[in-house]
């Protein structure tokens, strides 16, 4: 574990946080015209869009993805030069965005009833455009917003958060400070209503007594941000909804 | 760029709309879509933008950092521009697809700043030879409705205009070595002069006439364009000719005076778009994409 | 005329809420009661604390008898026998034309459902297969009935009827399929001097008015490119605006619907309408 103190005398985080408060999240659905559904999604200062184009008829140089059962999901991750604190330029295709692209693709295809989409292929691009740690769990919640914007059919929501353990104590959404200071660090994606765990990530060393601690944190991260962008997702649905019912 | 790909007769009707100055939105052969731009959306960043122009999207963010000069012009600073086209605009962009429509643009820009004019890179120099400020320019495509060079350079001369580099201290220190010391206070900084900064326009010929800003639909039925670079006070700074047709070239004339034109009308309104945003500066909140 | 703006000076419109529908989010339980039959948005799952009907979409919950519907704002089209369709031709075939409808997968039109010059009845030749980018070449606007839904999911369409075939000059505005009310008709001729189709597909073909007449002999293949006069091209181009308009306010595009924003954009400049 590094030196930094991540939790001070007093209970606060380096950001000003309790150990079990999520950042401010701030969220947006519909954001373009072309892709089928948008969304846009700001975990205190990292900030993702996300947009789907789908379902539609698989593209040339992925017909040897095609299913004749289900559908499957096309998932890109990229991250904008200007995002990190440090400029770095990245090749569409490192390491690190493979790794994300792989894990968020696993996580939806286990969302999506894809069963209703046999042969087809489902596009999800996801841009980061300012990064500060939990970037996998904005980019699910990014695209699951998403998702229900373009009337993708889906099992439920699926939320997303980190939870990092320093001192016997679990910090929740954690950023890249807390990220950088070496602890372990756990994310997983759930299905609120259901109540199911689709995808769990655990980086790092710790003891099997912990693991409960850190399960259950995430969980309740979890519902939290399910409960933000829920009510955000209705309130959307009663502003169109009055002019959509048919007469 | 992703073709759009039109009919035969929804090609004729567009192109004979030009001919009548009625395009399909109403708009006449002179007129720009609305422009809506923000500017410093991005904290991390020096200076950064966002703009929208009908359903073209672009996102700019700046950053300088400290390098070495080139060995031509010790005194000077250096700008690289930077294009990277998401996915989220297009599907083809995913993996290397956006890579040509990227390596244009970015030739583009960096074309029309090569000179002494644009960006005045003396003030970028510290220590003559040793050391100068890198300014990083990288543009983000987030959609793509047309006219994109366009777009990207407003959005370009925005958040340049909003780039803030740090004052920096320059002292002596022992043998004879300068030392730099970056102030501590993060707004001491000293904005960039964007006065000289060209605009991209681009000009399509359809049938005899020709037309700016064009959507993505009127794109595909122009198959030769020029895009100018245009000063606030209506000289061009460069010139490139696009697209697989060929021009006329008794009409070339007519197009660069078009471009002239319209390049001081958008210098006159985002001049004055940016002074009113600055006025206001702490009282309105970015929306950014909220 | 240029005009350039901050985003924060946006005018934002409040919309009216109804609470009186029955709004869903994905997952959520509709019913326990397990007579109702499952329509397109929902799901259940088997076993467990036994059969709860839940919602795969977010949307407004419709009850049609004892079926069970949740219909999303934006969807891809999913096609019906009789629907009447709008599709850009993206590929041409041996035999049959691929053509793109806005659906999950891309649609079918066999060359033996069009009509060819010559009359119906006409067998086809081998001359024919081969001329297939004489009558439709990739790019081009086709309107078209959905002729049967395949097992897959593809759409088979014909154009054997005088009011389908090959689209002419006019401008095309793409909108989301919910957003089409269904109705006996969707090709109208306006009063106002143009000719509309409200494709289920979401595919609006705003064109103008020609004559019944000319569309026999020919199969409906023969394309007059020639320029449209300045009065008709106007009364097109504030049409697209203000379908374009009511489609991102949400508003149900159907003939009135279209008329009275039409009538309301007259005062207007047509670029204004934007």
């Amino acid at each position: 574990m590094a030196g930094m103190e991540l939790v001070s005398d007093q209970g606060y985080r380096i950001d000003g946080r309790k150990p079990s408060e999520l950042r401010r999240i701030r969220c947006n659905m519909g954001v373009f015209t072309q892709a089928d559904g948008s969304a846009y999604i700001e975990q205190g200062n990292t900030k993702v869009l996300a947009a789907i184009y789908g379902p539609h008829e698989a593209s040339n140089n992925m017909r040897n993805r095609v299913c004749l059962d289900r559908g499957f999901v096309n998932c890109e991750f990229s991250q904008a030069t200007f995002s990190s604190a440090e400029r770095k330029k990245r090749s569409r295709g490192d390491r690190k965005g493979r790794d994300i692209s792989a894990h968020i693709k696993q996580t939806f295809e286990a969302a999506i009833r894809t069963s209703l989409y046999p042969r087809s292929q489902i596009d999800i691009y996801l841009q980061v455009l300012h990064s500060d740690g939990s970037l996998y769990c904005a980019c699910v919640n990014a695209a699951t917003l998403a998702l229900i914007d373009a009337g993708i059919a889906m099992k439920d929501y699926v939320c997303a958060c980190s939870a990092s353990l320093t001192k016997g104590s679990s910090l929740i959404d954690i950023n890249h400070v807390e990220e950088l200071a070496g602890c372990a660090e756990f994310s997983a994606s759930i299905l609120p209503k259901l109540d199911q765990i689709i995808y769990s990530e655990l980086n790092g060393r710790i003891h099997q007594d912990e693991l409960g601690l850190l399960v259950d944190a995430v969980s309740t991260g979890c519902r939290d941000i399910f409960a933000v962008i829920d009510q955000f997702v209705r309130s959307r649905l009663a502003e169109t909804a009055s002019y959509f019912t048919h007469s | 760029m992703a073709k759009v790909i039109l009919g035969d007769s929804e090609k004729w009707f567009i192109i004979h709309g030009i001919q009548d100055d009625l395009r399909n939105d109403g708009r006449s052969c002179d007129d720009y879509r609305h422009i809506e731009v923000e500017t410093g959306v991005i904290s991390n960043t020096h200076g950064s933008s966002r703009l929208r122009l009908g359903n073209t999207e672009v996102m700019v963010g700046v950053k300088v950092e400290l390098g070495t000069p080139d060995p031509h012009s010790p005194n000077d600073g250096l700008i690289h521009f930077h294009v990277d086209c998401s996915p989220n605009a297009d599907p083809s962009f995913q993996g290397r697809g956006g890579e040509e429509l990227s390596s244009n643009i970015s030739c583009i820009l960096t074309r029309i700043f090569n000179n002494k004019t644009a960006i005045d890179l003396s003030t970028l120099g510290i220590i003559p030879h040793k050391q100068c400020w890198v300014v990083h320019v990288d543009v983000l495509i987030l959609e793509c409705g047309g006219n994109l060079f366009d777009a990207v350079s407003v959005a370009v001369k925005a958040s340049l205009h909003n780039t803030g580099i740090p004052n920096i201290q320059v002292t002596d220190g022992d043998e004879g070595t300068q030392e730099i010391s970056l102030p501590d206070d993060p707004n001491d900084v000293k904005f960039i002069n964007t006065n000289n900064c060209p605009l991209l326009v681009t000009i399509s010929k359809a049938g005899s006439r020709h037309i700016v800003d064009a959507t993505a639909d009127e794109e595909s039925c122009c198959n030769a364009s020029l895009v100018v670079g245009v000063t606030r006070r209506g000289r061009t700074m460069g010139m490139r000719k696009m697209g697989e047709g060929s021009l006329d070239p008794e009409s070339i004339p007519e197009m660069i005076e078009t471009g002239k034109n319209i390049g001081r009308q958008l210098h006159i309104a985002l001049d004055k778009l940016l002074k009113v945003e600055q006025g206001m500066a702490n009282d309105i909140e970015k929306v950014g994409y909220l | 005329s240029i005009t350039i703006s901050l985003p924060s000076s946006r005018k934002c419109c409040s919309n009216s809420n109804l609470t009186n529908s029955y709004l869903v989010t994905p997952g959520d339980v509709i019913t326990e009661d397990t007579d109702y039959m499952r329509g397109h948005g929902t799901y259940s799952i088997e076993g467990g604390e036994g059969d709860k009907l839940h919602s795969s979409v977010a949307g407004v919950v419709e009850r049609i008898n004892k079926l069970i519907c949740v219909r999303a704002l934006k969807t891809r089209f999913t096609g019906e026998v009789g629907d009447i369709v709008v599709g850009r031709v993206k590929e041409v075939q041996q035999k049959r034309w691929k053509v793109e409808t806005n659906s999950r997968l891309d649609s079918i039109l066999q060359l033996s459902s069009v009509n060819l010059p010559g009359g119906e009845l006409r067998r086809r030749s081998a001359t024919d297969e081969l001329n297939m980018r004489e009558y439709l070449n990739e790019g081009d606007l086709i309107s078209a009935e959905v002729q049967q839904v395949n097992s897959d999911g593809i759409l088979s369409l014909h154009t054997r009827s005088l009011r389908y075939g090959k689209l002419s000059q006019g401008c095309c505005v793409v909108v989301s399929p919910s957003l089409i009310k269904r109705r006996k008709n969707h090709i109208h001729n306006l009063p106002c001097g143009a000719s509309i189709i409200l494709a289920n597909n979401g595919f609006v073909w705003i064109h103008p008015s020609r004559s019944e007449c000319d569309k026999d002999a020919d199969g409906g293949f023969l394309i007059s490119n020639e320029a449209i006069n300045y009065d008709e091209r106007e009364i097109i181009c504030r049409l697209r605006n203000c379908v374009k308009c009511l489609a991102h306010r949400n508003v149900i595009l159907f003939d009135t619907s279209v008329l009275y924003a039409y009538e309301a954009s007259l005062p207007y400049k047509v670029s204004v309408v934007m």
